[in-house]
């Protein structure tokens, strides 16, 4: 099953106030959006690794860190986004990262 | 704050000596600069090894920095009945730090001395000063040190003292040059075999806790009338500054076991690299509450069953076991790694666990250092295989396991040396001054 990481996100979001819109005007049901959401995990894993080529460095001092439940949870300040394209300067960023498909743990327990 | 008004011998300790000369801080130097003699300048005459009537205002900057070594040294070393370097060279050897970073490494000096009195105590062995002093004719052969001369006459002062307290003024400085070391020697054994019959009971040594000498001086009683029976024109200006106002108890000093000639004191001292405690919070623990909830923690049950958390002040990493059993690891001082147990306990209560510090242990310290030469390992292993173990296709370092006190050194040929297994910091201090005359023996070319 894919991460559903990316239901919090400007898309992701969007997605799901629609669809509560649509089940409080009773056009769908609950378990309807439930499947759409389901589908929307898939579909935006998949797309990130197969659609997705360009590359961004960021860099900024960790403030703190966390690993619990294979997530690792870090809060850095005065970070850099850099693309080839352009550059984000931000005084804090909350990074939520998973393990990635083939970067998984694949070391036997 | 040099040598403290009263303090009845000011003279700067053989340890600052070296320490100038191997310390590149400004206010050594300002000292350096001052002495065209050398590195530590020797108080003015009448005599410089005893009793300068008042404290040389040229040793004040090195002073500065150690006298708190010093005192602390003074307190409990200083006229311990040591007569070797065993007794001198943890004084020379804590003094030789360049600048002690912290003001804590000067409690553990005291610390350390502390259980070098309680050490002396268990076990006097005033015999070995009264003894005839073999070590004497070392010392008359070998004056290069002003340490090694100084002790010689401690060493007799000793003799001659010694019904009052086996006390080994070894530690005392020497700032002799050496044009004058042999006159001082010649002198001193004359002085003291005229002024044997003459030697008061004076017995207790009462050393001050807070004698401001920065010198090694020794603010007592005795020990200022048996100089001063040995250099009868200082007695007076030295008797009266004897009453110090925070002159502790007297202190029972009893000789360390010599066991090296003080000519091999190093002038290095060891510093600690890691600190390893173990502590109980006393309750169990809900590892993945801890984790979700604190900062800078790791937890990962599949592959091992406890949270990481770390800390940066001190900078410290913790194992915390859901046993409530927590191991805290990388702290540079006893006292740091206590603090930080402390802080690590703090976060766990605050996330709402009743915990508590029981049972607070270091478990392991590791000390490193550099004895300045290449070393010939070959040659080491072959005269003490029975400790050392060398295999340089395994590991480029030797492995000396010392016995007493069980400490493994791990020696390399640069000359670096680490020190690990100690529980407490003397060890490490004894294991260094033990191997360091070995590694001497082994210097390259």
């Amino acid at each position: 099953m894919a991460y559903q990481l990316y239901r919090n996100t400007t898309l992701g979001n969007s997605l799901q106030e629609s669809l509560d819109e649509l089940i409080q005007s009773q056009q769908i049901t609950p378990q309807l959006a439930f499947q759409v959401l389901l589908q929307f995990d898939k579909a935006i894993n998949s797309a990130l690794v197969q659609r997705v080529r360009n590359r961004v460095n960021f860099r900024g001092s960790l403030n703190t860190y966390r690993f619990c439940d294979n997530v690792w949870t870090f809060v850095l300040n005065d970070a850099e986004f850099r693309e080839v394209t352009e550059l984000i300067k931000v005084d804090k960023v909350n990074i939520v990262a998973c393990d990635g498909i083939n970067t998984g743990s694949n070391t036997t327990e | 704050m040099a040598c403290g008004p009263g303090a009845e011998f000011c003279f700067p300790s053989p340890a600052l000596q070296s320490v100038c000369a191997v310390c590149s801080s400004v206010g050594w130097a300002e000292a350096e600069a001052r002495d065209p003699r050398g590195p530590c300048p020797a108080p003015p005459r009448p005599h410089p090894r005893l009793g300068a009537p008042t404290p040389p205002p040229r040793l004040a900057a090195c002073a500065r920095r150690a006298d708190k070594w010093l005192v602390r040294h003074v307190r409990s070393v200083g006229l311990r009945g040591s007569s070797t370097c065993l007794g001198a060279s943890p004084f020379s050897a804590f003094l030789t730090v360049r600048a002690p970073p912290m003001e804590e490494e000067q409690t553990y000096l005291e610390l350390y001395l502390d259980q070098c009195v309680a050490q002396d105590d268990l076990a006097p062995s005033r015999s070995l000063l009264l003894s005839p002093v073999v070590p004497d004719d070392a010392y008359m052969s070998n004056p290069s040190h002003p340490e090694t001369v100084f002790n010689s006459h401690l060493e007799e002062v000793k003799e001659t003292s010694g019904h009052f307290s086996s006390v080994d003024l070894s530690f005392l400085p020497d700032e002799l040059t050496q044009e004058n070391k042999d006159q001082s020697i010649i002198r001193s054994k004359h002085e003291i075999e005229e002024n044997y019959k003459t030697q008061s009971q004076q017995s207790r040594l009462s050393l001050s806790r807070e004698q401001d000498i920065g010198l090694g001086l020794i603010s007592n009683s005795s020990l200022s009338n048996s100089h001063s029976h040995l250099y009868p024109g200082d007695a007076d200006s030295v008797q009266p500054s004897l009453e110090k106002p925070n002159s502790m108890p007297l202190v029972s000093i009893t000789p360390m076991t010599p066991m090296t000639p003080v000519s091999e004191c190093s002038g290095i001292v060891p510093q600690l690299q890691n600190i390893v405690s173990t502590v109980n919070l006393a309750c169990k623990l809900d590892l993945k509450k801890i984790a979700l909830h604190a900062k800078n923690a790791e937890y990962n049950p599949k592959r091992f069953a406890a949270v990481i958390m770390r800390i940066r002040e001190p900078r410290t990493t913790a194992l915390i076991f859901s046993s409530g059993k927590m191991v805290c690891t990388g702290a540079k001082s006893e006292e740091q790694s206590r603090l930080a147990a402390r802080k690590y306990a703090r976060v766990v209560q605050k996330l709402g666990f009743p915990a508590r510090f029981l049972d607070f242990k270091i478990q392991n310290m590791v000390g490193s250092c550099d004895v300045r030469f290449a070393i010939r390992l070959e040659g080491l292993v072959l005269t003490h295989q029975q400790f050392s173990s060398y295999e340089p296709e395994l590991f480029p370092g030797l492995i000396y396991r010392m016995v007493k006190p069980r400490i493994v050194l791990l020696i390399f040929v640069s000359g670096k040396v680490v020190l690990t297994g100690a529980k407490e910091r003397s060890e490490i201090y004894e294991a260094f001054e033990n191997i360091y005359p070995i590694l001497k023996g082994f210097k390259k070319a």
